[in-house]
Formats: structure tokens, C-alpha cells, sequence
């Protein structure tokens, strides 16, 4: 394991340096809450005391933390496959997919860290305090980052379909659309119709996002474990997949010439 | 000696769609199959220096990337250190150190030397023996300078040199190198040649070297195996095949006025020497340059002998 760890460290590390980037994204989270703050404001005006606004802004910038830290490990693998890098790492005493997925949880643990800890304070300068107890704090902050972790399995399976497909920016981005709505992203799945409800239970996206987000406003250790067991169930389907398919792919490699 | 490579009668083909636009092919896509190595079979002892040479497509880095474990055959049997390559990627991973010539193995943006520790972590070496290995190998191909350097801002040259390092840090006993010189100036490819020759030399490494460069295996290898559509057409001594086929030489000059003459030599009958003084004496050289024959040369002279 000490091979995936230092791949990580050296991504964290590029990530880090990076700081053109991160400020890029402190400054796109600042607007996002911003915007949303004011908009939540005018809308939920009579419920403003009740504290819908907070609630809403807390379970925003937890969503905004999952999915812009995404590393899009789906663009860098295809890119992979389709230039035959991947074919070139195969014969090395690592897996290929790991170290691409370890790199990936590397990067996206600063922007995570980063946006977490900066989010936190302008959340609680618009909201005052948040929708939870502070103790629960760091159990949802873990929960979610486990979630943007899954998130990258999800994006390396999208990536794998690089196998079968020409182009997968199209499915990425359908992805990505079905994970806004169906996941909750954006808003809270608990506004949404009754039968909508029932639809986005059985994708993962419901799991992926919304149960581990959900804990923002609905905080229980019932809530935790059956966001957990959900979680891993969806884990060792997209894994299997994951697998099956890298097994396929390494049978059906092509590299002409040198 | 030892076989530490064995292969048997191994083939691959490759499927590629036919491009063409008719709307019958989107949904019964038509295939054609090129045979890119066809039933090719040789022995490598351990410890020897082999050149695998051809020109372009002939079939030499794909049987490179079956031997190294990147490519599954489609028929035919090999065995490298005992292992076959394709059913056991990971363990033979120990055994083996690739070098492609096209391809990097070191991280971009990242110095030489974090590059190089992040490999011996990939291979499980320990602290102290890594290091040791480290210095050894700094010291043989005289990198030092460019430890500190990420790779992106190395020469072709310079980043040979350090992938050649990164390839030899867990101590394979078998180095393939697929066109280590591919883009590289004489100096650059002089220098390379000869460090490969010397750790080859001092670490009794089996070296299976790929190139359409007659240069490379005249100065690194011991043994030849030229191949041609896929075929094995000469697998002999170095001797055998510049005593047969590397008799020939070819002198260019170029005179004060700026006119290229180039002169075709038999080295049997005169020597390199005598040749240039005839031209020297006859011309005012102002540039002098000695090449061999062009591969496809050989493989034409092989193919009209037989």
C-alpha cells in the first residue's frame, strides 16, 4: 500500500501548488453561495426564522464540495486508453486503475479540504450558525468526503466505457445532469414530487449524494448507517463493473508500431 | 548459458474496422486483419545482447510489447524467465525494465529524482538498497545535474538517459528497449549507445533492443535478428552479418561550393581510409559523413541472396 500512498501524497502535492486553480474554485464557491444565499432568502422570506435559508445553504455548499472536486478521472482515462498510456503502465507491479484512482482522490482532497474549510466560514457568515450540532460536523464532513471518494469510482467507471464507446462526453455529461436532479445536487430531493422520489431511490446517485448530504438537515445515526450500506452496495456494483471491464480491456489492447 | 527467452511460432494479428461511410457498415462493421508478427520463433541466453531490427511495420515493437507483457498474442507460445509475459504481468513486472523510445514512464511535471523514488516505491525497494542503486546508476549515466529537473524540461537526450535509469533502478535481469535513439542527434545516440553497452556489460543484463538504426546493434549488440513483414529473415552474429551485409559503406561529402557528392565503398576491397584520402585530394571537403546501408538496403540484399 505504501505505492498508492506516495502516488497520493505526490498528487496532493501538484494539486496544492497549483493555487491559480484553487483560488479559481474558492472564488466560483464564493459566488455560487452568494447567489444562492440572496435567492434563498427572498424565497423562503417567511421562513427565513425558521431557518430554511440555512438549511438550504449548509446542504449547498456540502453538494458544491462533492461535485466541484471532482478530478474528472473519466477525461484522463479515456485520454489514456484511446493514446495507449494505459498499455504502458500494465507491465508495471501496480494496478493501473488504482494508481489512477488514488492520483484522482489526491487531487481532489485538496480542492475538498480547501473548499470545506473556506466554505464553512462564508457559509457561517451568511447563516450565522448551522443547521446541525457541531459534534456532527466532522461526521458529515468524513461522510462526504467518502462521498466524493465513491464519486471518482462512479467517473472511472463512466471513463471505462471509453471500451465501447467513441466518445464519452456525452454520457458524462448525462451523468452529471441525472446526478444534479436524481442525487439532489442542487436541491434537496425532500422538495421534490412524492413519485420522483421513488425514481431517484434506485439510482445511485441517491446514495452517492443525497443520503450523505441529506445528514446536513436530517442528522441520524439511522440516516449514517443506511447511507453507508447503500453506499457500499453501489460500491461493489460499480467496482464489479470496473473490474469486468479492465479485464476485457487489457485482452484487447492495440498498439500499432512503436 | 541459460534460455531466458523463449519463443515459439507467435503471432499476432490485429482486426481494424475498414472506414468505409456506407450505411451497412455501421451496422455489420467490416474487419481486415493485418498480420503484424507471423509465426516467429528464436531463443535469447541470458546475458546475450540482441538487436531486433527493421524498418518501419515490420513487426519489431509489437513482438517487444508481447514479450513485455503489454500485448496478448493471438497464437503461439512465449516464455520470459520462466513466466509467460501476458499470463503474469505483475510477477514478471519484477523481472523485466522497458524502455519506448516514444513513450515516458517518468511523471511530467515532477523532478527526476521524486520521479525515481515514487519507481521504488512502484517496485518495493527498500530505502538504503534504493538508494545505493540510485547512486550507482547516477554515477554510470552522468545525471546528477538533472535530478532536480522535472522531466518536462529535459532534452530527448537527457530524458533517455533518466527513462533508461528509471527502467534499471529495481535491477531487472532483462532490459527491452524499443527505439531508445528514435529522435535523437549522433552525439545524444553515441552517448546512449555506449551507456547501455557498459551497465549491459557490467550487470550481465539480457538486453532485446528494438531499431531501424544499424548503428544501434553494430555498437550495443552481439547478436541480430532482422524481421520484415512480420517474418524473421536473419538471426545471426553481428560478425556473420557485417562480414555478409555491412561490407558496404557509404562516404558523403560536401565541397566548398555547397555540391553533395556521395560515394558507395566495398570495404573488402578498400578501406574507409583510402577512400576518403581519394576524395580529399580530389575535392575541398568541407563536411565528411560515413553511413551504412539503409535497413531496407540490407533486407533487399538478404531477400535477392536467397
Amino acid at each position: 500500500m505504501i505505492k498508492y500512498w506516495s502516488l497520493f501524497l505526490v498528487s496532493f502535492k501538484q494539486a496544492w501548488n497549483k493555487k491559480a486553480n484553487l483560488s479559481g474554485l474558492l472564488f466560483f464557491l464564493f459566488i455560487l453561495l452568494f447567489i444562492y444565499n440572496r435567492l434563498w432568502e427572498v424565497i423562503a422570506a417567511d421562513s427565513f426564522t425558521s431557518g430554511l435559508n440555512r438549511t438550504f445553504i449548509w446542504y449547498l455548499l456540502f453538494a458544491e464540495m462533492i461535485i466541484l472536486s471532482n478530478p474528472k478521472i473519466d477525461r484522463i482515462l479515456f485520454d489514456d486508453i484511446i493514446s495507449g498510456t494505459m498499455a504502458y503502465y500494465i507491465n508495471k507491479p501496480i494496478s493501473f486503475f488504482f494508481m489512477r484512482y488514488v492520483e484522482a482522490v489526491g487531487t481532489m482532497s485538496v480542492s475538498f479540504f480547501v473548499m470545506g474549510g473556506f466554505g464553512t466560514l462564508i457559509t457561517l457568515l451568511f447563516t450565522g450558525k448551522p443547521p446541525f450540532e457541531w459534534w456532527q460536523f466532522p461526521i458529515i464532513f468524513i461522510m462526504c468526503y467518502l462521498s466524493s471518494c465513491i464519486n471518482i469510482i462512479m467517473y472511472t467507471a463512466i471513463g471505462m466505457c471509453t471500451l465501447w464507446l467513441a466518445s464519452i462526453r456525452t454520457l458524462a455529461m448525462a451523468i452529471e445532469r441525472l446526478a444534479f436532479t436524481l442525487g439532489g445536487a442542487i436541491f434537496p430531493l425532500s422538495i421534490y414530487p412524492e413519485w420522483f422520489i421513488n425514481i431517484a431511490q434506485w439510482t445511485p446517485f441517491y446514495s452517492f449524494y443525497y443520503l450523505t448530504i441529506k445528514l446536513v438537515y436530517d442528522f441520524s445515526f439511522s440516516n449514517l448507517f443506511h447511507a453507508i450500506f447503500l453506499n457500499m452496495f453501489w460500491i461493489l456494483l460499480v467496482g464489479s463493473f470496473i473490474a469486468l471491464s479492465y479485464h476485457k480491456l487489457t485482452k484487447r489492447i492495440n498498439i500499432y508500431g512503436g | 548459458m541459460s534460455e531466458i527467452i523463449e519463443v515459439n511460432q507467435l503471432s499476432k494479428k490485429f482486426k481494424i474496422k475498414k472506414n468505409t461511410s456506407s450505411i451497412k457498415n455501421i451496422f455489420k462493421p467490416e474487419y481486415k486483419t493485418i498480420t503484424a508478427v507471423d509465426k516467429i520463433s528464436f531463443n535469447i541466453k541470458k546475458g546475450e545482447r540482441v538487436a531486433f531490427i527493421g524498418p518501419n511495420g515490420a513487426g519489431k515493437s509489437t513482438t517487444i510489447k508481447m514479450l513485455s507483457s503489454i500485448l496478448y498474442p493471438t497464437s503461439g507460445s512465449a516464455l520470459v524467465k520462466g513466466l509467460v509475459p501476458w499470463d503474469n504481468r505483475q510477477k514478471l513486472a519484477y523481472h523485466i525494465g522497458t524502455v519506448f523510445g516514444q513513450r515516458s514512464q517518468l511523471w511530467y511535471n515532477l523532478p527526476i529524482q521524486d520521479s525515481f523514488a515514487l519507481m521504488g516505491k512502484i517496485y518495493n525497494i527498500d530505502e538504503i538498497p534504493f538508494k545505493r542503486r540510485l547512486a550507482k546508476l547516477v554515477k554510470l549515466f552522468e545525471i546528477r545535474d538533472l535530478l532536480t529537473h522535472p522531466t518536462r524540461s529535459l532534452s530527448l537526450g537527457q530524458r533517455m538517459r533518466c527513462e533508461i535509469v528509471a527502467s534499471l533502478l529495481h535491477k531487472p535481469q532483462i532490459l527491452f528497449l524499443d527505439e531508445p535513439t528514435i529522435g535523437l542527434d549522433v552525439t545524444a545516440k553515441e552517448i546512449i549507445r555506449n551507456l547501455i553497452r557498459k551497465q549491459a556489460l557490467e550487470e550481465d543484463t539480457t538486453l532485446l533492443l528494438t531499431s531501424h538504426d544499424t548503428d544501434d546493434m553494430e555498437k550495443v549488440c552481439e547478436r541480430v535478428i532482422i524481421i520484415n513483414k512480420g517474418k524473421i529473415i536473419f538471426d545471426n552474429s553481428i560478425t556473420a552479418l557485417r562480414d555478409s551485409y555491412l561490407n558496404k559503406k557509404y562516404i558523403e561529402i560536401t565541397t566548398d561550393s555547397g555540391e553533395k557528392i556521395r560515394k558507395e565503398i566495398n570495404t573488402d576491397k578498400t578501406s574507409a581510409k583510402q577512400a576518403i584520402d581519394e576524395l580529399v585530394q580530389k575535392y575541398h571537403v568541407t563536411d565528411l559523413t560515413i553511413e551504412n546501408p539503409p535497413m531496407e538496403e540490407i533486407i533487399k540484399e538478404i531477400y535477392a541472396r536467397d
